[in-house]
């Protein structure tokens, strides 16, 4: 299958962001197997790194104003979570 | 009731735009995903005509009209006007039109609301299944809401609300967007059914004929389901939704019912604004989940691409907040001659034009409209004296750089209530819609003396009548062609 691809909108420094722990964070698929779900976003727990291979999916940086940043980050979803229940 | 000509839906207006030569109609297939859009935002920097998209990619059976009232040609055309009426009269027939008595929609039954042809409900009311687009690069999702209009009801009055505010999809069942504070919907969710911790249920109305979305956007004091009847002449048409107590267009292309929740906010943003930039932070706001969608067959969904002028926001929002303000200062009989916000100010600026009667009577107006429920939209009046044309932009430039006192002539407005979609505010005072006014006094004092004056010196002011009209009789016969 190929990676996996997402993205996420970071507000803050992207440099204080903390790697290699779980983390909540907010992704949009950007490679649904149904392209009519692209950009469906998910509240997610997961472990991210600045190293664009650590991880086995690819992790998109956007900051506040939608800027998309040059190089891909890496992302490994533990789960997805429901903010509804 | 009056006897305009209306269309009682977007079909109907499609066909009109068309016979006007107001519309392109766009049988190659475009993408969703930013291909439309551009499209749409290069219609509206060219101020073209509306493109009506045949075939979207990925939604087969799906169709969209795009910028439908970005200029005021098609305004007319919505108001069943002569394409080439001119602002003014357009502004007086609305004046005119939403004056006096309200008139109240009336029901029809489901067999004749064609947005009741397709009904999903529970897994299968999905909102990926219809094509929202992605407008703006960069925007933190799909808005499937960019011209439509969200319906609800004050749990006490029963007074009923149609406003337009955004809508971007999170997931499946999820939309999120801003609802401002001060805005109708904002003060009975936040004031009514937060406090209590309940959901408010909520009707979402895309592809609706022309009237009812300018109904919608227009900050009138009359509920808009009544206000649309105004401008029709005629009451609309509603149906009753599926999954609650409120009624919607029945000739409209898409309807979303759910609740819109109390107490959970999800990040919504960055979005192309009207400002013409990417402005009000990314962050928690109001959440609507969804519990039905029903549609008509071959749905056609309307879609603005809000940016740098000219759009259907920047152009309506500027008409009726005009407007709004010309009625408000009539009623309190200020002698204007009249009221023009510039679309090109992104309804930043409003002219108005005044006979000066009295000693700073420029002051008393912005303290009305500063003062008023339309002011978190505008910050700039320019007050100009009746030897302006309001509608010339050339001539309100002229009057602001010559009449306008660089310190006696600005007065500034602090503490106001702002939006969090002002470029200029610092990123603190977007979160907290605070903002700043300002007023432009563009008359000459009254107690200058009268031969201190300065004159106008323009080819109508400074010629003698008979000079004028020998002038311009003879004006081919010197050698010009017009
Ligand atoms: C295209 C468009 C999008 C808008 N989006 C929002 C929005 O997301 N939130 C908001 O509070 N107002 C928004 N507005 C402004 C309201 O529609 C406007 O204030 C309208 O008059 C609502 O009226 P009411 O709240 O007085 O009923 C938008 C206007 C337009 C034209
Ligand atoms: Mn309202």
């Amino acid at each position: 299958m190929a990676q996996k691809e997402y993205d996420t909108f970071i507000l803050s420094d992207p440099a204080l962001i903390p790697e290699d722990r779980e983390m909540e964070l907010i992704v949009r698929d950007l490679t649904p197997p149904d392209i009519r779900y692209k950009y469906r976003s998910a509240y997610v727990c997961a472990m991210i790194s600045k190293s664009e291979s650590k991880y086995p999916d690819r992790l998109w940086i956007r900051l506040g104003r939608g800027q998309l940043q040059e190089k891909p980050w890496s992302m490994k979803i533990l789960k997805e979570l429901n903010k509804f229940t | 009731m009056g006897n305009y000509t209306f269309y009682k839906d977007n079909r109907e207006f499609i066909k009109a735009l068309e016979s006007y030569g107001e519309l392109v109609t766009i049988q190659q297939e475009v993408d969703w995903d930013l291909e439309m859009g551009a499209i749409v935002r290069r219609v509206c920097e060219k101020r073209l005509a509306a493109p009506y998209f045949k075939k979207i990619k990925d939604y087969p059976g799906f169709e969209a009209l795009g910028a439908p009232l970005a200029t005021y040609t098609r305004l007319a055309i919505a108001m069943g006007l002569n394409p080439k009426t001119s602002i003014p009269e357009i502004s007086d027939e609305y004046v005119r039109r939403t004056t006096g008595n309200p008139i109240p929609p009336v029901l029809v039954e489901r067999k004749n609301a064609p947005c009741k042809d397709n009904i999903l409900t529970g897994k299968d009311a999905d909102l990926f299944k219809l094509p929202g687009p992605m407008v703006h690069d960069g925007d933190g999702g799909r808005y499937l809401a960019t011209w439509h209009f969200v319906v609800a009801k004050d749990p006490d009055t029963g007074t009923i609300n149609w406003g337009m505010y955004r809508q971007m999809v999170f997931d499946e069942r999820t939309m999120v967007g801003p609802v401002l504070p001060f805005s109708d919907m904002g003060k009975m969710f936040y004031g009514k059914y937060v406090p209590k911790n309940k959901p408010m249920p909520f009707a979402t109305v895309i592809g609706c004929d022309p009237l009812s979305g300018i109904a919608a956007c227009a900050p009138s004091p009359i509920p808009e389901d009544q206000f649309t009847g105004m401008l029709m002449g005629k009451p609309v048409e509603l149906v009753k939704c599926e999954t609650c107590d409120l009624e919607v267009p029945a000739h409209a292309e898409i309807i979303i019912e759910g609740e819109v929740i109390p107490n959970v906010w999800i990040e919504e943003a960055p979005f192309g604004e009207y400002t013409g930039y990417r402005t009000s932070p990314r962050e928690p706001r109001t959440v609507y989940r969804i519990k039905a969608i029903t549609y008509r067959n071959h749905p056609i969904l309307t879609v603005s691409n809000m940016g740098v002028p000219t759009d259907e926001g920047q152009l309506l929002r500027s008409f009726s907040l005009g407007l709004e303000m010309r009625k408000l200062l009539e009623s309190q009989g200020i002698p204007i001659t009249g009221v023009y916000m510039l679309p090109e100010s992104t309804h930043h600026m409003v002219v108005v034009g005044v006979r000066p009667a009295y000693s700073n009577i420029a002051t008393q107006i912005a303290n009305l409209v500063f003062g008023s429920k339309l002011s978190p939209w505008f910050h700039m009046v320019i007050v100009v004296d009746e030897e302006t044309d309001i509608y010339n932009k050339d001539d309100v430039i002229h009057a602001l750089a010559t009449k306008c006192h660089p310190i006696r002539g600005i007065r500034k407005y602090e503490h106001s209530v702002g939006t969090p979609l002002y470029p200029f505010a610092d990123p603190d005072d977007r979160k907290w819609s605070r903002g700043a006014q300002v007023l432009f006094d563009c008359t000459f004092p009254l107690d200058w003396p009268k031969s201190d004056l300065p004159i106008k010196v323009s080819f109508n002011k400074v010629y003698p009548k008979e000079v004028q009209e020998k002038v311009l009789k003879n004006w081919k016969t010197y050698g010009f062609k017009d």
